[in-house]
C-alpha cells in the first residue's frame, strides 16, 4: 500500500532542495502544507520509520530521510529494526 | 541502414559518486577498472545514437503517473538533478528525436504502447557510468526508462521481448547511423527495506551464468523465481534482460563484478558480442 499524501511530501523534498531547506528548518510550516493523516503526521515528526515503510516506496523513504538530515547509521538500524518489528507482528497473527 | 554496433551494460551505484572517499582502495580499483574499460568499448563502437535504458529514481514521474516503459523523444534532455551530482558534465543532453521516434513507431507496431517524453531529466541512473567511463562528450542519447522501482513491473519477459523490438528498430532505421544501447541498474542491492545494504553475490554470480549461457527460458525463469525474493534494487535487472534481447540473447561477456559493501550494490559491468547473434 502506498499513502499517496505521505509518498507526496517525501517526493517534493527530496525533488526540490528549496523545500528541504525550508523543512529542515521548519517542518511544522511544510507539513501543514499537506493532508497527511493525523497517525501519518504523527510518525513522520516522530521519524517513525517502521511505521511510514510500509507505506511509502522504499527508495523515497530513504531519499527522504536523507533530506531529513538524519545520520546514515541511523537511519540503517532504524529500517533494519522495522523488518525485524513487522516480522515480530506477523508472528503475533 | 543503421547498424547495432554495441550493446552494454552496467550498474550505477550512486555512492560511486557520492560516497567515493570511504570506498576501499581495492574496490575503487576495480570499479574504476571496468568503468573505464566499459567506456572504452562503448567508445570503441563509435557510435552516432546511444539507447540508453535505465529507472527513473523519482526525478520524472511519481505515483500520480508512473509509466512501465518511456521513450524520450525531445531533442535535449535534462543533465542530473541529484545535489550530489553537480560536478557531472553532462548539463544538458543532445537526444535524437528521429530514432526515438522510429522506436516508439517500432514499438506500436509490434504491440507494445510506451508512454511519450519529449523532454526528460536524466538521473545518476543514466549519468554515473557514462560519466565515469569518460564518455565526454556524449554522443546523442535516446532515453528509455523503464520502471524498476515501484511495483508493478514490467515482467522479465515483456523486457527481453522490448530488447528484441530494439533491436529491429535498429535494424530498420533508414539512415546509416551507429547506434549503441547501454542498460544500467542492478546487480543485487537493496534501498531503504530492512535488507539494505545486503548484496546477494551468490545470486548475482548466478544471474551472470545465465546471462552468459543466454538460453531465454532458464534466464526468465531464474529471475521470476529469484528477484521477488532478494533486495528491490535487483528490480533493475530487467534492464539487463532488455539489452539481451537486443543482442540477440548470445554473448554476454562480463567486464567486472565487484561486491561492494560501501556503496550497498554488487556491482556488474558487461558487453555482449554481437558476433554470436544467430
Amino acid at each position: 500500500m502506498r499513502d499517496y499524501w505521505l509518498s507526496k511530501l517525501f517526493f517534493d523534498l527530496q525533488s526540490t532542495p528549496a523545500l528541504g531547506d525550508e523543512y529542515r528548518a521548519n517542518r511544522k510550516k511544510v507539513l501543514d502544507r499537506y493532508p497527511l493523516k493525523p497517525e501519518v503526521r504523527t510518525a513522520v515528526e516522530r521519524d517513525d520509520v517502521a511505521f511510514l515503510a510500509p507505506w511509502v516506496n522504499p527508495y523515497l523513504l530513504r531519499f527522504y530521510f536523507v533530506v531529513a538530515g538524519m545520520p546514515e547509521e541511523v537511519f540503517l538500524k532504524k529500517v533494519r529494526t522495522a523488518g525485524a518489528d513487522a516480522a515480530a507482528r506477523s508472528s503475533h497473527g | 541502414m543503421a547498424e547495432l554496433a554495441g550493446v552494454f551494460a552496467s550498474s550505477h551505484a550512486p555512492l560511486i559518486i557520492r560516497g567515493w572517499k570511504d570506498v576501499k582502495p581495492a574496490n575503487q580499483r576495480e570499479l574504476t577498472n571496468s568503468l573505464t574499460e566499459l567506456g572504452k568499448r562503448i567508445k570503441a563502437t563509435r557510435p552516432d545514437v546511444l539507447i540508453e535504458i535505465a529507472p527513473d529514481h523519482w526525478v520524472n514521474f511519481f505515483i500520480n503517473n508512473l509509466p512501465s516503459i518511456c521513450v524520450g523523444i525531445g531533442e535535449e534532455h535534462e543533465g542530473p538533478a541529484e545535489p550530489w551530482m553537480k560536478d557531472c558534465p553532462y548539463k544538458k543532453i543532445a537526444g535524437h528525436p528521429k530514432l526515438a521516434n522510429h522506436i516508439l513507431q517500432t514499438a506500436f507496431e509490434r504491440d507494445f504502447e510506451p508512454s511519450v517524453s519529449h523532454h526528460l531529466t536524466l538521473d545518476h541512473g543514466f549519468c554515473i557510468p557514462l560519466w565515469r567511463g569518460g564518455l565526454d562528450p556524449l554522443p546523442p542519447i535516446v532515453p528509455i526508462v523503464i520502471n524498476d522501482l515501484e511495483p508493478p513491473y514490467p515482467s522479465v519477459r515483456r523486457c527481453l521481448q522490448w530488447g528484441t523490438m530494439l533491436a529491429e528498430a535498429v535494424r530498420t532505421y533508414p539512415e546509416d547511423i551507429r547506434v549503441a544501447i547501454l542498460a544500467t541498474g542492478g546487480l543485487s542491492h537493496s534501498i531503504g527495506e530492512p535488507t539494505m545494504g545486503e548484496i546477494d553475490e551468490p545470486f548475482d554470480r548466478e544471474c551472470i551464468r545465465h546471462f552468459e549461457k543466454g538460453d531465454e527460458r532458464p534466464l526468465v525463469d531464474f529471475l521470476n523465481e529469484r528477484l521477488p525474493t532478494i533486495g528491490n534494487g535487483a528490480a533493475e535487472i530487467r534492464n539487463w534482460v532488455a539489452a539481451h534481447g537486443a543482442a540477440g540473447k548470445r554473448g554476454f561477456e562480463l567486464i567486472g563484478y565487484c561486491n561492494c559493501p560501501e556503496v550497498y550494490v554488487g556491482c556488474g559491468f558487461a558487453s555482449w558480442d554481437l558476433a554470436a547473434r544467430a
